[in-house]
């Protein structure tokens, strides 16, 4: 009888100790014993590199032993031992060492390992520099601990270079060193520019304005200073206005930025000056109307209604706007010259102005007015950028069909990481 | 003269120009502060702008109404408008809402604001049909190319459209709804990726021209 009890009494010590092996906390509490079998093999944890230093880089093989239903659980801690809260959660089919998204050149990521990105700054908001984390993995099959990795200490530090970005910035240089090739070129010998009708029809259109004595008005668009479409349209609203001022024409420029307003206010004086008429300039050619887009659209529609200018420009960033504008301009018989370098926009300016700059000619319209030999040469820069954009494509296409075809995996991989933004 | 009219201002612009370039390809901390600071410093100057921009509208309306010009009676609208939105807003703190419900200002912007900026953007609406009917006249091959595929989109959005291309060419086999996804997914994609290129190109250049001051008209030529 005795016998008996103390067999009972092992097997449910057993069965108590075997339980308590299989059935741990999986919640990053404390680590509880773990089968044998199943282990997280070189488990390292760095500095996760080219980021601004708030993130670490685990890396650990894959186990011949996952399933699909084997789940991963990150864990991070600021304290020496303990307090460990999940940062992270996945399958171990995913993020393998080739699902880091990073080029050949700056990273080395096989299949048969995990790769995992923690970003601290989500768990713990804005973290001061050189602080020390502990991290450690998981690996858990239908919410039972199977391993765990040993906690490992990791310091993020922000990285000086993004070596993922040297293809940006190799054909950066390329580009700067052909734009300053194109300009000393431009000084010695004179470079051939396709004519451009909308700009061709700016001297039309002002001559027009003069001769019925009506007003120009040139609309610089909703665009603050710094995008590209604003600058360019202040430098087409210098030789604008020069022409203007040569003619002795009237011209009103509507704006919704208040610094555009200040920038073209100096770009109309300059003008102005050298045109020499400076006794022609009014400081309220260039006048604030409203930082609204509706506002904006239904004043200058209510200006162009009541004084039914001769000519129109729409130069820079639209929106909804633009046809608002434009419609009003055209169904008051003005001639209309459009340029934006929005291109959802671009019909309706097709549709309702005589003549419209696309993208591009918006961009090249300041040299091309100007005709100075050093602004005109970077157009030629433009033209090489095309060409390198086209005949990448073009062998770009043909490599990396044959190499789908012929299952070069790697090359083909070779060829998109070249090409792409990181 | 000449040094700090131009030499000065020409070597700001390169050098918060190649520092920002250079801020694309550094992750570092100091790059991201030295944004943020940017940041701030135009936020701070589109402040002040503002207020530039304010005189300019209070003058400009201010010489209408002076002067008697055609239409200046909407120039009092500007000082109406004005006063009706500032004055709730110094009352109500910038607030929209309070414990009792709707401030004067969130009225103010729930009844005239709202409305008006709507009404301005129906108005679209009847724009988008003149200017499709001037697109219609067919006076170019580009013009017919344009108005082909309009009508084929709008008769595949419209019902009607649908039941007379099955009764006209259903024989082909064609929905026009794989048309539709046809001319919007290749032509219509081919020649916007072809212009956002040729932008994107553009932008650099003249990003380069204004770094390493080839464009300088911006602060006046020598």
């Amino acid at each position: 009888m005795i016998k008996n009890k103390a067999l009972h009494l092992i097997f449910v010590s057993l069965l108590t100790a075997g339980t308590a092996a299989a059935a741990p906390s999986p919640s990053g509490g404390k680590a509880g014993m773990v089968p044998a079998a199943y282990s997280i093999n070189g488990f390292t944890a760095a500095d996760m590199p080219y980021d601004v230093g708030g993130a670490a880089l685990l890396r650990w093989l894959a186990s011949p032993s996952d399933s699909a239903d084997t789940v991963y659980q990150v864990f991070v801690s600021t304290l020496a031992a303990g307090g460990w809260i999940k940062a992270d959660e996945f399958p171990s089919s995913a993020k393998t060492g080739k699902d880091m998204d990073l080029p050949f050149w700056a990273w080395d990521g096989h299949k048969a390992e995990h790769a995992v990105k923690v970003e601290f700054n989500n768990t713990y908001g804005d973290i001061p520099p050189g602080t020390k984390f502990q991290v450690r993995v998981d690996a858990l099959r239908d919410g039972k601990l199977l391993a765990q990795s040993a906690a490992l200490p990791v310091a993020p530090r922000g990285n000086w270079f993004r070596l993922d970005r040297l293809n940006n910035l190799v054909l950066l240089i390329v580009i700067v060193v052909i734009f300053f090739w194109a300009v000393s070129h431009a000084k010695r010998k004179g470079l051939f520019i396709r004519r451009i009708a909308g700009l061709d029809a700016i001297d039309e259109a002002i001559g027009r304005a003069t001769e019925m004595g009506k007003p120009i008005y040139y609309v610089p668009g909703i665009g603050g200073m710094s995008s590209i479409s604003t600058i360019a349209s202040a430098f087409i609203l210098g030789e604008v206005s020069k022409k203007v001022a040569q003619y002795d024409s009237y011209i009103k420029i509507p704006h919704y930025d208040p610094i555009v307003m200040t920038v073209c206010k100096e770009v109309v004086k300059q003008s102005y000056l050298e045109a020499g008429r400076p006794d022609s300039y009014r400081d309220d050619l260039n006048f604030f109307v409203s930082q609204d887009q509706f506002s904006y659209a239904a004043s200058v529609d209510g200006m162009i209604s009541r004084e039914q200018p001769a000519a129109v420009f729409f130069m820079g960033y639209f929106m909804a706007e633009s046809l608002l504008m434009a419609e009003v301009g055209a169904t008051n018989g003005a001639i209309q010259i459009a340029g934006t370098d929005s291109e959802s926009q671009l019909p309706f300016f097709f549709t309702a102005c005589d003549y419209t700059l696309i993208g591009e000619e918006l961009y090249a319209a300041g040299a091309y007015l100007s005709k100075e030999p050093m602004l005109l040469s970077a157009l030629k820069v433009q033209d090489f950028g095309k060409l390198v954009v086209m005949v990448s494509v073009f062998f770009g296409i043909i490599a990396v069909a044959i190499g789908a075809k012929m299952h070069w995996d790697s090359f083909v991989q070779v060829i998109l990481n070249l090409f792409k933004a990181y | 003269m000449k040094f700090i009219k131009k030499t000065i201002p020409l070597l700001i612009v390169l050098v918060v120009g190649v520092l920002t370039l250079a801020s694309y390809y550094v992750p570092h901390k100091y790059s991201v502060d030295y944004l943020e600071l940017m940041n701030k410093w135009e936020n701070i100057v589109s402040a002040f702008a503002f207020l530039l921009g304010l005189i300019s509208l209070f003058y400009t309306h201010y010489s209408k109404i002076s002067r008697k010009v055609d239409g200046w009676g909407y120039s009092i609208f500007v000082y109406i408008g004005f006063f009706a939105m500032v004055i709730p807003a110094i009352v109500c703190h910038g607030k929209q809402m309070s414990d009792t419900g709707q401030t004067a200002l969130g009225w103010a912007f729930g009844f005239i604001y709202n409305p008006l900026s709507a009404t301005m953007f129906a108005v679209l609406a009847f724009y988008i049909v003149s200017t499709a009917y001037r697109s219609f006249r067919i006076k170019s091959p580009q013009a017919f190319v344009l108005f082909l595929a309009a009508f084929i989109l709008i008769l595949g959005k419209v019902p009607l459209g649908q039941i007379i291309w099955h009764s006209a060419l259903g024989w082909t086999g064609q929905g026009v709804d794989q048309v539709i996804e046809w001319i919007m997914s290749v032509p219509a994609v081919a020649g916007k990726r072809g212009i956002m290129i040729g932008i994107a190109i553009g932008a650099v250049v003249t990003s380069l021209k204004i770094i390493f001051g080839i464009e300088k008209q911006y602060m006046g030529k020598d």
